[in-house]
């Protein structure tokens, strides 16, 4: 599934809504149908059991620098196995393709969903970008 | 942060990674993807992976690294501001057949046919709680996601479509009002289950004799589904590949473990007592983990007529994660007998458990769940995985990491002395009362 169809499901886009017939919210259409038996078929009303989602609160990006030459770059690891092996030759493929480029490994602590305070100001004073491996 | 990142996550995870950038305000990431899964490869495979295409775009994964932490931001990208998400209209009018079909398309379902939850017969729920139908219940996610709130019509609706009576509604409003979804996200497949103690088992006429935890009442059964479909409907969860991720998934997740505790025919204080509430008061309490075995596998069965269930469950247990605790849950006749051996205080026999029930060192580093959550807290300098992980590979330690990591609940019809134990962990018990 693309992005846009995924991001659809989030309820973020309208048309997906209004695509259903049974989601047509017109008022008077709803009064006519409801326990009507017209042509002999009985309709009924039900209640959408669904909670209420919390609106989402864009972030910008961060800008970006025109190249990595000279800058430092973290590679996290969220703590799930194989994320520092795998990190590891992205270290050795930089040296050998980037050699500007510095790396710096950290493992983050606690769990894999958990902040880690200190390390992100850590990234912020000395690191110009970051790679984050997540599992598994 | 501020800083250009470069999110890096195994291509089965695709949907979930898009997805939940977005709920959290970036819809737009630069997320990269490696083939699945890199455990357990070897440094020659990891290079190949590094060095070969992504396998979404098909480009270069290193070229896709380095674009997504130097290619400008696009007007997309630089966006601020609130967008709200909609669930659709409170309401859904159509034919009977045509509605469950509905449901059922939509996620509203666990895929069984449901009690649909027409305006009439959800006001008759809301009759089993002197709560307001705008009443906000709580919060729930399946996981690290944005919570969802919701309030009482909307839990009403869910208890309406899983088979609830209106007098089952409170128990079901306080199982919602801890905002503990019983579908998680993690890949673990996790099991959920609930203790339910009080009078009202017997107002209610839970079933906590023969078949305890079969399908035999319809308290037991119907709540224990409102749970997840509470889960599903009011938490967000239960969508594969979105918000929920279990590889094989938990047939436990139905209805969970539903636990009416036969309080009479223990000989130790009921469960919700041990939590600091009174005999007479009505209380629900949740568990997760990852899910029940029966003890008749271990060694130390009742075929030995010196039977010690105390070396059983110890036995039991050594398969278990420590991470999770154990949940034991004794018929009658089990729990007569381990007071018989001595234990007239649950502490006693978690005390024996846990003093008892061992490993190396070098088995637990081994273990999956020591490295992935216990290791990173052995890093912060937390007890007793600090300790833990400084102690040579032969060194003996406890298998679980404190007493209080066990829990026994007493239930069953005593047709034979056989136990089983949830490798789960307590959470949270809350008063049904509240919610009456």
């Amino acid at each position: 599934m693309n992005r846009r169809n995924l991001l659809s499901l989030l309820g973020m886009s309208p048309a997906v809504l209004a695509a259903s017939p049974l989601l047509a919210d017109d008022k008077k259409k709803k009064e006519k149908e409801k326990g009507s038996a017209s042509a002999g078929v009985v309709k009924l009303t039900a209640l959408n059991p669904r909670g209420l989602p919390p609106p989402i609160t864009l972030i910008p990006m961060a800008p970006r620098p025109a190249s990595l030459d000279g800058k430092t770059i973290y590679l996290v690891s969220d703590g799930f196995p194989g994320a520092d092996a795998f990190l590891n030759q992205i270290s050795i493929w930089f040296k050998k393709n980037m050699p500007s480029v510095t790396t710096v490994y950290r493992l983050k602590a606690g769990g894999f969903a958990d902040d880690d305070p200190k390390l992100f100001a850590e990234i912020k004073a000395k690191g110009q970008a970051v790679i984050m491996a997540i599992g598994h | 942060m501020g800083i250009p990142s470069a999110p890096l996550v195994t291509r089965a995870f695709k949907d979930l990674a898009i997805l939940n950038a977005a709920k959290r305000g970036m819809p737009h990431e630069r997320i990269c993807f490696t083939p699945h899964p890199v455990w357990g490869k070897t440094p020659e495979e990891v290079r190949v992976y590094v060095e070969g295409p992504d396998p979404v775009s098909g480009k270069p994964l290193m070229k896709e690294i380095v674009d997504a932490l130097t290619v400008p931001l696009s007007d997309d990208e630089k966006k601020s501001g609130i967008v709200s998400v909609s669930v659709g209209p409170p309401t859904f009018t159509d034919t009977a057949d045509n509605l469950q079909d509905f449901y059922l398309n939509n996620g509203y379902t666990d895929f069984l046919p449901i009690i649909l939850p027409t305006e009439e017969r959800v006001d008759a729920m809301m009759k089993g709680t002197s709560h307001k139908p705008d009443e906000v219940v709580g919060k729930m996610a399946a996981g690290a996601y944005p919570p969802w709130s919701y309030n009482v019509r909307q839990a009403a609706a869910s208890a309406v479509m899983a088979g609830c009576r209106p007098e089952y509604f409170p128990i079901a409003l306080a199982i919602a009002s801890t905002g503990i979804a019983s579908l998680f996200s993690s890949t673990n497949s996790f099991a959920f289950a609930m203790i339910v103690n009080g009078p009202i088992r017997d107002k209610l006429e839970f079933n906590y004799g023969i078949g305890a935890l079969g399908p035999f009442a319809q308290p037991n059964a119907t709540i224990g589904r409102c749970w997840t479909l509470m889960s599903k409907n009011l938490g967000n969860g239960g969508i594969p590949g979105d918000t929920y991720l279990g590889s094989l998934g938990n047939n436990l997740n139905y209805n969970n473990v539903v636990i009416a505790e036969h309080e009479d025919a223990s000989p130790w204080v009921p469960f919700h007592v041990q939590r600091g509430f009174k005999k007479e008061e009505n209380v629900v309490s949740l568990f997760r983990g990852l899910g029940v075995v029966p003890g008749q596998v271990a060694r130390g069965s009742s075929a030995n007529e010196n039977v010690q269930f105390d070396y059983q469950m110890s036995d039991l247990f050594s398969t278990f994660t420590g991470f999770f605790g154990a949940l034991i849950i004794a018929d009658p006749l089990v729990a007569a007998r381990l007071k018989e051996q001595g234990y007239d205080t649950k502490e006693k026999l978690f005390d024996w458990l846990y003093k008892n029930t061992t490993q190396t060192v070098k088995d637990y580093k081994s273990r999956n769940y020591a490295y992935l959550f216990e290791y990173p807290q052995a890093l912060q300098g937390r007890e007793p995985y600090a300790t833990w992980y400084k102690l040579p590979d032969d060194a003996v330690i406890p298998h679980f990491p404190r007493p209080e990591s066990f829990n026994i609940v007493v239930a069953g019809g005593q047709t034979n002395a056989y136990p089983q134990a949830g490798n789960l962990s307590y959470g949270v018990s809350v008063s049904i009362d509240k919610w009456m």
